[in-house]
């Protein structure tokens, strides 16, 4: 009855084997009835032992199975002089094959779901236990650049869909046995394998422990991607700013977990978590520590700069312009005022419209096809751009003030780390058109206020500027070098 | 959720409150970028307002229509400024907007009447700029000068700071008005132009108010002596000396770039005894005459002659200012005030009289650093 939303209700969870070999697999082929991909196959050694191998078509290596484990059973019959062994039961007991991983399991419930998993099951007419051997080989994406964390600098690899082609790599990075792995299985129906990776001795283990008392709370159905994770776990649901950076770069996490954070890898997401996040990670790129310290901190300031730009430039336009043009200098007032003499809409319902088209052009660019991209440049650019202008619909400041905040936006190295910024324009918009600059410092301090008041797991957002810590302030400002920056 | 509510509706009550509801798009603004105040023959104030036409200015692709007029003039009679003001906006479709006043011109006859009594308004309005370069129109109307098209920019009122700064001077802008009219013992000197019908509007020197008598015309200074006596406040940034040298009457000029002021009073038996001594030093950019600068002998007739001309016409000067206007201007009261304090409180209700009589030394120096490129002239 409620066989689609829960796997084996139909079956004991408890319910255990039987020896009889035609019982077992009457309650297994039932199990996975109406499950073409999962094969059964029967196999008699030498006329009387009967085997019955179970494995998801897809999931394993057949070369294995035929090699390893079918050819010497049919052929070399049960291995001679490693002592007395009267049936194929108790090889399977003594899990005597040729391959790296096995296991025994009595029931049901635990064999389905390591069939699931893809292990080939071998059952043995007369022992009521199954022997599980993890031959599962499926296809995977093989490790590619990083597509949305692209820098100058630095490794090239990024984080694949397969979980332990994940921690391999950090392996890799980080070579230490206090680089730990905790796995957990989270999700009723995908039992998606969730890692914490840390290094003990670093990480903090107050920390630590919230945030696996966190993960292990987690009540889901499935975890698709590590998303999931961020907003089961994360401190407060209700903020625009992001509490966990998600990097799809090996080497940024590595670097995050030497700093004594937590890295959480999702498997079947190539976007790995790392906890707790600052609101200066957001406007870090990961080359940031590899190329030389000044051409960093020159770009460190142009991000600061372009990050305010980004969510203050239209608010503060429409202020200007329209609440206190006396603070504009008077020849730039006059251009603009001359730009906007046949403007048909008030300068903020213009700034909302462009806005909108902006979002809209920048919605629509992330998931065309890539024949039709440079079609939407073309009708972004010219029909919103020029032909609006043109026609006078829309004066031009407004396209330039639009699109230089616009690409501000995208200057922020983590791209929904820019997300925030254009989110919190539009209530910026709203309060600068309606009190000007006061409403505009209004905003700005709400957004403050709360930037102050987030802190995931304990860790001030805005730290190490508020709470200030003066040993690490500067480096927040500067990218001073290394050596030089641990003496100070 | 109701506490962020309540913070919301607390913000908005607390904006609406203040009166920051003045949203105005810019096209319903005229904006005011000059502006000149007359006193008519029936003794009438009537002020004339250049407004900016931003149609006209530089975006030629919005416009399909011809090409406007960058600004236009508009002039009212009224009681006092914002008298005028409302009459002004008779005639307007946009509301006047003054905070981008770049000019006040006032006309020869309205000075000659006492200013003061029109001028709380630059100060008092909040949206009136304090920034505004003051000018005083000699022989004529800031009205004729105010509708004078300029050769570069667009307007004539932007212009006219940068012409002040083209001829090495600090632009004079009403808050210095302000710090002058309210000093101690210093008395306004403004800069003067004239509407010439052949040459446009020409630098003509400054004018001298007096504080103590509604901000009344006393006088005019030519360029030179302007020159001289905003060297001696520190209102001037360069100038180009040029002086008649040697036996045939050959010139050389000097341009100093770095100008020293310094004026020293002693106090005699109670009496105070001034001494001012301006240094500058500059570079040999004209020399017609014999004489080789790269000589020494040559050097120092250069520099005594330079100087001796200088301290001779700053001379000239003070004993007009002593003598022929018997006021002020160089700011000596002020002096006076800061480096002797106890005694400035005697002296300053009959400063008038007191400084005439005063001795004033005056002793200039110029220097050269820089003999040019070559060495006597052909």
């Amino acid at each position: 009855m409620n066989a689609t939303s829960q796997r084996s209700t139909s079956i004991d969870p408890n319910l255990r084997l039987s020896p009889h070999l035609v019982n077992n697999e009457h309650t297994l082929k039932t199990m996975f009835e109406r499950c073409s991909d999962v094969i059964f196959r029967d196999v008699t050694l030498q006329g009387d032992t009967k085997l019955l191998l179970i494995y998801v078509d897809g999931m394993i290596d057949k070369d294995i199975i035929q090699s390893v484990i079918l050819k010497p059973l049919m052929y070399e019959g049960i291995p001679q002089g490693i002592g007395p062994i009267d049936s194929i039961a108790q090889m399977c007991d003594q899990q005597l094959f040729a391959v790296l991983q096995t296991k025994k399991v009595n029931t049901f419930h635990d064999a389905a779901d390591d069939i699931l998993k893809g292990n080939l099951a071998i059952l043995a007419d007369g022992e009521a236990s199954v022997l599980l051997t993890n031959v599962s080989q499926f296809e995977a994406r093989s490790i590619e650049e990083p597509s949305t964390e692209a820098s100058l600098r630095g490794t090239r690899e990024s984080f694949t869909e397969t979980l332990r082609t994940n921690t391999s790599m950090l392996r890799r990075i980080i070579v230490t046995p206090n680089l730990k792995m905790e796995s957990f299985h989270i999700g009723k129906l995908t039992q998606t394998e969730v890692v914490l990776a840390y290094i003990e001795g670093i990480v903090s283990a107050s920390m630590l422990d919230e945030i696996r008392s966190r993960v292990q709370q987690i009540d889901l159905q499935g975890v698709l991607e590590s998303g999931y994770i961020e907003e089961s776990i994360e401190d407060t649901n209700f903020s625009p700013f992001p509490q966990m950076l998600s990097s799809e770069r090996p080497d940024v996490v590595s670097s995050g977990l030497m700093e004594g954070r937590v890295g959480i890898l999702v498997s079947g997401s190539p976007i790995a978590l790392i906890v707790p996040m600052t609101f200066w990670d957001g406007l870090q790129a990961p080359d940031d520590y590899y190329e030389r310290f000044m051409y960093v901190t020159m770009n460190r300031w142009i991000r600061y700069l372009f990050a305010l730009f980004a969510i203050l430039f239209p608010s503060v336009y429409i202020a200007l312009t329209t609440f206190h043009p006396e603070m504009v200098p008077p020849k730039l007032m006059l251009s603009i005022t001359g730009l906007r003499e046949q403007a048909p809409f008030p300068t903020v319902i213009e700034v909302f419209i462009m806005e909108f088209m902006f979002e809209g052009l920048r919605e629509a660019g992330i998931r065309l096809p890539q024949q039709i991209g440079p079609l939407v440049s073309i009708v972004g650019a010219l029909v919103i751009g020029q032909a609006a202008v043109q026609a006078g619909i829309i004066s031009a400041p407004i396209v330039i003030v639009v699109s230089a905040a616009g690409i501000s936006s995208f200057v922020i190295p983590r791209y929904r780390f820019g997300y925030p910024m254009r989110m919190l324009r539009f209530p910026l918009l709203v309060l600068s058109g309606i009190f000007g600059l006061f409403g505009t410092a209004i905003g700005m301090i709400a957004i403050l206020s709360h930037l102050i008041h987030l802190s995931p797991l304990g860790t001030p957002y805005l730290q190490p500027v508020a709470p200030t810590r003066k040993s690490k302030v500067k480096n927040v400002f500067l990218r001073w070098p290394r050596q030089r920056a641990d003496k100070s | 959720m109701k506490k962020i509510l309540l913070i919301f509706c607390l913000m908005l009550l607390s904006a609406s409150s203040t009166g920051c509801w003045n949203l105005k798009e810019p096209n319903q603004r005229a904006f005011i970028i000059g502006v000149g105040i007359d006193m008519t023959e029936d003794k009438e104030l009537e002020i004339s307002s250049e407004i900016a036409v931003p149609a006209g200015l530089g975006s030629s692709q919005v416009t399909g229509a011809g090409k406007k007029n960058t600004f236009t003039v508009v002039s009212a009679k009224g009681k006092d400024f914002m008298d005028a003001g409302q009459h002004m906006q008779a005639e307007l479709s946009r509301s006047l907007f003054y905070a981008h006043r770049q000019t006040i011109l006032i006309g020869q006859h309205m000075a000659e009447e006492g200013v003061d009594r029109y001028l709380d308004m630059v100060v008092r309005n909040p949206k009136s700029e304090i920034r505004s370069v003051v000018l005083v129109v000699k022989g004529g109307t800031a009205k004729e000068v105010i509708k004078a098209e300029p050769t570069f920019d667009p307007f004539i009122s932007t212009t006219l700071g940068s012409q002040q700064n083209a001829l090495g001077m600090k632009p004079y802008y009403f808050r210095m008005l302000l710090c002058d009219a309210y000093s101690e013992g210093t008395q306004p000197i403004v800069p003067a132009i004239t509407a010439d019908p052949a040459r446009g509007y020409v630098y003509t020197g400054s004018a001298i108010l007096n504080k103590d008598h509604g901000l009344k015309l006393v006088g005019f200074l030519d360029p030179e002596e302007s020159m001289y006596d905003n060297w001696m406040m520190g209102k001037q940034k360069k100038l180009t000396f040029t002086t008649q040298i040697g036996k045939e009457n050959k010139m050389i000029s000097l341009a100093v770039q770095s100008l020293k002021h310094r004026t020293h009073i002693k106090m005699v038996k109670n009496k105070p005894q001034i001494y001012i001594s301006l240094h500058g030093t500059g570079s040999i950019v004209e020399n017609n005459s014999p004489l080789d600068p790269s000589k020494d002998d040559d050097l120092k007739t250069i520099q005594t002659r330079l100087s001796q001309e200088a301290e001779e016409k700053v001379r000239k000067l003070v004993d007009k200012a002593q003598h022929q206007y018997k006021i002020d201007i160089f700011g000596i009261g002020e002096h006076v005030h800061r480096q002797h304090p106890e005694v400035w409180k005697t002296l300053k209700p009959h400063w008038h009289e007191t400084f005439p009589e005063l001795p004033i030394t005056v002793s200039v120096h110029l220097r050269y650093r820089d003999p040019g490129q070559t060495n006597s002239s052909l």
